[in-house]
Order: C-alpha cells, then structure tokens, then sequence
C-alpha cells in the first residue's frame, strides 16, 4: 500500500480551511471608521498567511518528507483505541449536558478509568467508590463550596426533579 | 512608599492576617496545580467577601491567592505534563520529560526555587522603582506594542523545533481562532454562524485543555504509553539543589527576570507569554539547544523565574496607573473599586501604606511559599504512584468541569473536544501547538495595537517602522524567523564543502 505523506495532507486541509476563512471573511459587516482597516482585515491576513505557509510546508516540508519518508503515527489498532477514547469523550459531554455533572462526573470517571487501564485488572468495587468519591467532591465543592453552577441536566428538568 | 514599607510590613505579620495570607496562598497554589483552574478563580470566589471585611484583610487574601496561583502552576507542569494554567505551558517541554527521567524531586526544586527567585526579585524591583518603570510603559504606543507582540509570537517560531513553515502555520491558525467572536474595535461579529455562545470568542482555558489535556491522554492511550514515571525519593528531602545549580543558570536567571518584570509591566500581558518568550530566549543562548525538551534545567529555570517576575511586573502598572497588567489584576483592580480606592497615578501618594502593604503581602507571602513547598515537596511526587487510570480519569473530568466554569456554558464543554482532535491532528502533522497557544492568546491584542496605531496615525502604516523601539522589535520578529533558516543552509553548505 502507498504511503500517505502527512505534509501534503495537511497543506490540502490547511489550504482549504484558509480558502474558508477568506471567504466567509467576506460576509462580517463592515462599517468604516476612521482610518483603520476593519474588522475583515485581520481574518484575511490570518487565511493568506495560513494558505502562504500550507503551500511553503508543502514544497519543503513535503518534498523532505516523500524523500526520507516518514513513520506511521499509528496502527491501525492505535487509531480504533483514539477513537474510543474520544468517543468517550464525546459521550461524558453529552452525558454531561443530560444527566448533569454529579451523575455524569461519576459516570465519566468510571469510564476512562476502565478505559485507560488498558491490560491491567482492576477492582471493580474500588474503582466505583473512586468514581462516585470523584463526582461527589467536584460536584459538591464547586456547588455548595464555591457557589459556582455546575450543569444540572435537561432530563432531570424535564422531570421536574430538583437535584441537591 | 518605601517609608511605608515596615508599617505595612507590619500589619501583614499580624497573627490573624498572617494567617489568612498563608491559607490563601496555599489554596492559591492548590487551584494553580489543578489544570483548567488557576488563582483568578480563587480571586473571584474571595471578591464578594471583600465587602464585609477591611482593606487590608481584603488586600491580604487577594494578593496572597495571586502569589499561591501563580507559583503552584508549574506542579501539574512537572508531574503530568499538563499545564496548570498558561503560565507554565513552558514549565512542560523541560519539567515533565525531567520527570519522565526520574528526576521529579529535581524539577519541583528548580520550579519552587524559580518561582521564589522570580517572586522576590520582582517584588523588590517594583518597589524600587515601580515609577520609573511605569513612565517607560507610558511612553510605548500602540505601534510598539504590536511590534512586540509580533516579535513574541516569531521568537517561538523561529526556536520550536522542527519546520518553522508549520510553526507560522500554527502561529496563523492561533490568529483565526483568534477572530472569532465580537471584533474589538467595532464589535462587529466574526465567525459565530450565528451561534450566541461564540459571541464573546474562544475562552483560552478551553483551548488549553482541549489541545493540551485530551491530546496528551488521548495520544498516550492510543499509542499504549499509560506508565507513570519512576520518583526519585531518595532526593526528595530538602531543597534539593546545591548553590551550583543556581550560579550555574545565573544568565539564564537574570535574562527571564528581565524579560517577566518586561512583559509583566505592559498593559494586557502577562506570566502567559513571559514564561514561553523566556524559554524561548532561554534556548536561543544556551550552548546546547539540542538539550531543551529533553529534561534540561535551564528550561525550567526560564519559565518558572519569568512568570512569576511577571506577578511583580503586573502590579507596577496596576499600583502606579492604574492600568491591569493582566486578566487577575483586573481582578485586584476591581477589589479597590469595591474599597473605593481609586487606581492611577495619584494612587501611591494618596494610599502610600496601601501599596506598601500590596508589595509587602507579596514579599512575605513567597516566602512563606517557598518554606511550605519545600516543606510539602517531598509529597509531591507520591502523585506520581498513583494508578495511570486513576489519575488521568479524574484530570480529564476536571478538565472539562474546568472549561465548563470558565464560561458556565456547556458550548465550551463541547468545543474541549474539537480542540483536543485538533491538537491530535497538530501531532499527526508535526505541527507545533506553542505557536498555536501564544498567536491565540496574543491574536486580539496584535489586532487591536495594530488597527489602534494605524487610526492614531491616520492610516499611516509606516509610524511601524519610523520608531525606533517599534523598528528594533520588528527586526528581531523578522531575525527570528529567517535567522534560523540562514543558519541551517550554513552549516549544510559548510559540511558539504567539508565533505568534498
């Protein structure tokens, strides 16, 4: 299988992106004050800039690249194992956002734990007292300690369930 | 205000304001070591009380949670590699891979010491001659700060390793992000697709955690390295550093002194870019550059000393005119308001006991610091035996209540996760994320200079160059970056020539 070289993809996504940002720049009104160059300006410098260097890392960076060559970031099982944990991720904040940060804290806790062990066995039992202890001490020291509002939860609203 | 100094030295060593300064100062130190918290929260949090209690009692607790901040931020730097706030993205690149060594106890010496050395040095300088030194910042115009602010951002360019076209690419995309929310000057909205929660831009915890937290667990699961480094508890006890140590990295000292009290002093900066300009610096004068990221202690030394010389030199524009040196001063600038103290240049002959006390609270509260840390320090490391799974699942559920409290918005929560797949995507392309950080951080500030110092001049762009501080920071900005370039393509023909 060929190999993909990391520097032109990134020139592609990068050069794209900068594409993006030039145009959508286009649509932030603009009203003229007195002798300064607006509020389109900066973005547009930003995507030129990001366009001019995306195309410079290409030609370098990329031809370095496609001459020495480069190691794969990760196999095949490494990438099934980022995309857990950031599917994790993703569902602690949406977790997060339903059931509200007590529940979700514990329930997140619990989760990357069993996930990060990897290979090593662990106490079912401690590691849910430890989830439960992490969530309760974040939850209550921030709400009650400090007064700080931590997310409550859409579903317990729904409910009409008033939470401690 | 030096007359006042031993009353106001005196009111701080009262039994009960000496220890209201130290819990505050501890606790300061505890919300700096956890990532996505810092002392700011502390300042807010103790904001409402300052109404019920007096003056100097409000002062004590402020000031003693600034210090504890900013001096405990470089803990989580050190143990985990994860920054506690910006102030010690730097600490990371040399405190974590000397941990990673098995030389923990080493890198919280160096830090402890740094933070000490930073604080006091600073402190004393504002005292003496807060001033003076304030009459230089009023002199700068928007034209030096946008030179300055630009030769920052290049100066970490030209010095991260690897390509310095990817490094400006990053540097690039740290200003677009940047861009997004209300413009400054106009308020005109930009990129926020109609999405009220972007209204008031990226918040830079949530980048911080996103690019820095996630993609480093993230990475480390996927790429099966969850082991936590061995501790040196043999060196654990004392201060763990011998006199050589420090005389060794004097230069190294002295020039991050300089560049935090520098930074610290000028309005809108701060210990966030001090520290990674210092490191910076740091590199590009050390013997061996190659050494830097490996676990060397110049590394440390530079970022741990610069950014708490910028607590100094953000209360000298503070005290002196009343401007916030940085985003927690403005804090402290509000806890006068409340005490109806009015800030600006009369402000040290009208309270001299005041900003006395202010400098004195400082004084002795990093010292009482640095003798509870050293004192602590030997169980700082036992952080390091907890469980792999343990320790991160807990951090990364702080992170994000982290970034949830920094905009009480659970947008925030969700943008931690794009940030952290584009910091996984910066490593899958070798990107830098420095840049990245210190663009963004710096992004409105270049934007605004810049627009503020084309409007002053009329739309005259070249006042950039026709004064001489602002030309003099645009020729380094400009030698960071070809400077190294130049210096490669040397050596290269060098060795080919020697070669044949």
């Amino acid at each position: 299988m060929k190999k993909i070289n990391r520097t032109y993809v990134m020139g592609a996504v990068f050069l794209a992106l900068s594409i993006f940002i030039y145009i959508e720049s286009g649509n932030i009104q603009f009203r003229l004050v007195s002798n300064e160059p607006g509020p389109r300006f900066f973005p547009r410098i930003a995507a030129i800039g990001m366009a001019l260097f995306s195309i410079l890392s290409m030609i370098f960076d990329g031809k370095k690249e496609a001459k020495e060559g480069s190691k794969p970031y990760l196999d095949k099982k490494g990438w099934i194992r980022m995309g857990i944990i950031m599917a994790e991720a993703l569902v602690f904040c949406l977790a997060m956002e339903f059931i509200g940060f007590w529940f979700a804290a514990m329930l997140g806790t619990f989760m990357f734990t069993w996930t990060l062990k990897g290979d090593k066995k662990i106490s079912i039992p401690f590691a849910v007292i430890f989830s439960i202890v992490v969530g309760c001490v974040c939850y209550f020291l921030f709400t009650r300690g400090f007064h700080i509002p931590l997310p409550t939860g859409t579903l317990w609203k729904t409910l009409g369930i008033q939470l401690p | 205000m030096i007359g006042a100094l031993p009353q106001a030295i005196g009111i701080v060593l009262q039994p009960l304001n000496f220890l209201l300064m130290i819990l505050c100062g501890v606790i300061g130190c505890i919300l700096g070591a956890i990532p996505g918290l810092s002392g700011g929260l502390g300042i807010t949090l103790l904001l409402p009380m300052t109404f019920a209690l007096s003056t100097e009692v409000s002062f004590v607790m402020l000031v003693a949670m600034f210090v504890g901040g900013v001096s405990g931020s470089f803990i989580a730097a050190v143990l985990i590699g994860i920054p506690g706030s910006a102030a010690s993205i730097g600490t990371c690149y040399d405190g974590y891979p000397m941990t990673k060594n098995g030389q923990a106890a080493k890198a919280l010496s160096i830090g402890i010491m740094g933070s000490f050395i930073g604080n006091v040095v600073s402190c004393v300088v504002a005292i003496l001659c807060s001033g003076a030194i304030a009459d230089v910042a009023l002199s700068l115009g928007p034209w030096e700060y946008f030179s300055l602010c630009l030769m920052a951002i290049t100066m970490v360019v030209g010095l991260s390793n690897g390509s310095v076209y990817k490094g400006l690419l990053a540097a690039f995309l740290g200003l677009a992000l940047s861009c997004v929310g209300g413009d400054m000057v106009t308020s005109q909205l930009r990129f926020t697709f109609g999405n009220t929660n972007l209204y008031g831009g990226i918040n830079v915890i949530v980048l911080l955690m996103g690019v820095f937290a996630l993609q480093q667990v993230a990475t480390a699961y996927a790429k099966n390295q969850m082991t936590m480094p061995p501790v040196d508890t043999a060196s654990l006890g004392g201060i763990g550093l011998k006199l050589k140590d420090i005389t060794e990295n004097m230069k190294v000292i002295v020039v991050s002194l300089v560049i935090g009290l520098f930074i610290g002093f000028l309005p809108g900066m701060g210990s966030g870019i001090s520290n990674l300009i210092a490191y910076g610096q740091a590199k590009k004068m050390d013997k061996h550059p190659e050494k830097f990221g490996t676990g060397y202690d110049p590394g440390i030394w530079a970022t741990e000393v610069s950014n708490n010389a910028g607590v100094g030199g953000a209360l000298i524009p503070m005290i002196s005119l009343g401007i916030p040196g940085d985003a927690t001063t403005v804090l402290l600038l509000s806890a006068m308001t409340i005490k109806g103290l009015t800030p600006g240049p009369m402000f040290i002959q009208n309270n001299p006991t005041l900003a006395a006390l202010i400098y004195a609270i400082m004084l002795i509260c990093s010292i009482a610091i640095v003798v509870i840390e050293l004192l602590t320090k030997k169980w700082f490391p036992y952080l390091l035996k907890a469980p792999y799974h343990y320790l991160f699942s807990a951090i990364l559920v702080i992170c994000f209540m982290g970034a949830f409290t920094s905009t009480t918005s659970m947008f925030s929560v969700y943008l931690v996760l794009g940030f952290g797949a584009l910091g996984v995507l910066m490593d899958v392309f070798g990107m830098p994320t420095t840049p990245l950080m210190l663009s963004f951080i710096l992004g409105s500030k270049i934007e605004s200079y810049f627009r503020m110092g084309c409007s002053y001049a009329r739309g005259d762009v070249t006042r950039f160059v026709t004064r001489p501080v602002s030309l003099i920071f645009l020729l380094i900005a400009i030698y960071s970056v070809v400077g190294p370039i130049i210096t490669k393509k040397i050596k290269a023909s060098r060795a080919a020539k020697k070669a044949e």
